[in-house]
């Protein structure tokens, strides 16, 4: 492909056609969240990898069924979030996935005014606060806050109704303050 | 939004993720795949009902009895992990590869394109042909198979499906060879069966031990199956273009 990016709609269009190379693009364009939610998912870096090979796989070959203008990457996500749980499962592992807060922001961007206020020491407090959640507390608000997915987005990640992301974001920031003891339990 | 929102959300470039794999060279989607289909036809539907319906009567039983735990699709091949084999038996089913044949008249009865032996190795010992299914070249070491590489018709091209039983002590590498998408299987014995176009359910038995390279050369699958390590088996693979 050549001259400008197409955008996403049209990509899915034409890889329900059969352009392998459109569905590569797709691939490019939303691995790195994919693999993000597979590592949240399936705790093992080298499961996620597959996880996410496999749902990219699985998801090309369920592209038929997909509707035309729906939002492609909650429909993706909901795959390969799918395919690392059940690894996790297989694996007998428990959920649970170790953050780390680098030195500087990651990217090449300057972090911004609010990433820089935050002191290392705060960083890592919050980082062993969610660590200290239960995992589908964590869970949500990982993906809600540190991947930055939308709620709609984040449902289909976890398998649940977007309802249940509401309520489970609240509580979950709830019982994170407790954590950090911002607030009695 | 409150503070610790805020925060949360100031965290976020701040976290150490591991480096996103490039998972597009993994991803066996062959440039000249099909089209993805809103609806299986009738006559997949029916081809995909029978080689379900074979693997649920021979994992039924014992035993043979075994779990499904994932899918992998590669060429023409289902690869599926299972948590135990059915038993093997030694040797390879010679009547399963069809009859003997000069390597011009299998090409002609295949019914689908076939490559040549490959460059630079020995001829093989024999070429065998199923009409419209596969075409096998076999190396013998006396009364025993060496080498044995099969070629079959794609899954949306023809109705022979090969099901591949991995457990899980087999390792799958995940390959490109040339931009084809392939696995390279190592690590234990595995079965392999196969749907006739009749939809007859066929054991396979293959070869006990060694490994198994699976190549989707768009439409049809190379397999290439013996005492190997991937580097030879990807080099005959290479030798077959």
């Amino acid at each position: 492909m050549v001259g400008r990016p197409l955008d996403e709609t049209t990509l899915v269009v034409r890889a329900k056609h059969g352009d392998a190379a459109a569905y590569e693009e797709l691939v490019r364009m939303h691995q790195a969240i994919a693999f993000r939610v597979a590592l949240v998912a399936a705790g093992d870096r080298g499961d996620a990898e597959e996880a996410v090979q496999d749902g990219f796989v699985k998801a090309y070959r369920a592209l038929g069924r997909f509707r035309d203008g729906a939002p492609f990457r909650p429909w993706l996500l909901r795959i390969v979030a799918n395919e690392a749980r059940n690894k996790r499962r297989a694996s007998g592992r428990r959920s649970g996935l170790a953050l780390r807060a680098a030195a500087a922001a990651s990217g090449d961007a300057a972090p911004s005014p609010e990433a820089a206020a935050l002191s290392h020491e705060r960083r890592d407090e919050l980082l062993a606060a969610l660590a200290a959640l239960d995992s589908r507390d964590r869970d949500v608000l990982v993906h809600r806050f540190l991947l930055d997915l939308g709620e709609d987005e984040t449902a289909a990640a976890l398998g649940v109704r977007r309802g249940t992301v509401k309520s489970r974001t609240s509580r979950a920031l709830d019982r994170l303050r407790v954590v950090v003891g911002e607030e009695r339990p | 939004m409150n503070g610790l929102e805020h925060e949360l959300r100031a965290l976020a470039p701040l976290v150490e993720w591991p480096e996103t794999p490039d998972v597009v060279p993994g991803i066996a989607i062959p440039a000249t795949a099909p089209p993805p289909r809103r609806r299986p036809s009738r006559s997949l539907g029916l081809v995909f009902a029978v080689v379900l319906l074979a693997l649920a009567v021979a994992l039924a039983v014992p035993p043979a009895r075994t779990a499904i735990l994932d899918w992998l699709g590669i060429g023409s091949a289902r690869i599926v992990h299972v948590d135990e084999l059915p038993p093997l038996r030694p040797t390879v089913s010679l009547e399963l590869l069809g009859e003997r044949t000069t390597l011009a008249d299998a090409r002609r009865r295949a019914g689908f394109p076939v490559a040549p032996p490959p460059r630079g190795e020995p001829l093989p010992d024999e070429v065998r042909v199923v009409g419209g299914r596969r075409v096998s070249y076999l190396w013998r070491d006396g009364d025993r198979i060496r080498l044995l590489i099969t070629q079959v018709p794609g899954l949306l091209q023809r109705t022979a499906i090969l099901g591949k039983l991995i457990p899980p002590s087999v390792k799958i590498e995940r390959l490109m060879i040339d931009g084809d998408g392939a696995v390279f299987l190592t690590g234990g014995p595995h079965a392999v069966y196969l749907l006739g176009p009749s939809g007859s359910f066929e054991e396979d038995d293959g070869w006990l031990a060694g490994s198994t390279l699976l190549v989707d050369r768009g439409g049809t699958t190379l397999r290439i199956e013996g005492s190997l390590d991937r580097e030879r088996a990807v080099e005959l693979a290479r030798a077959m273009t």
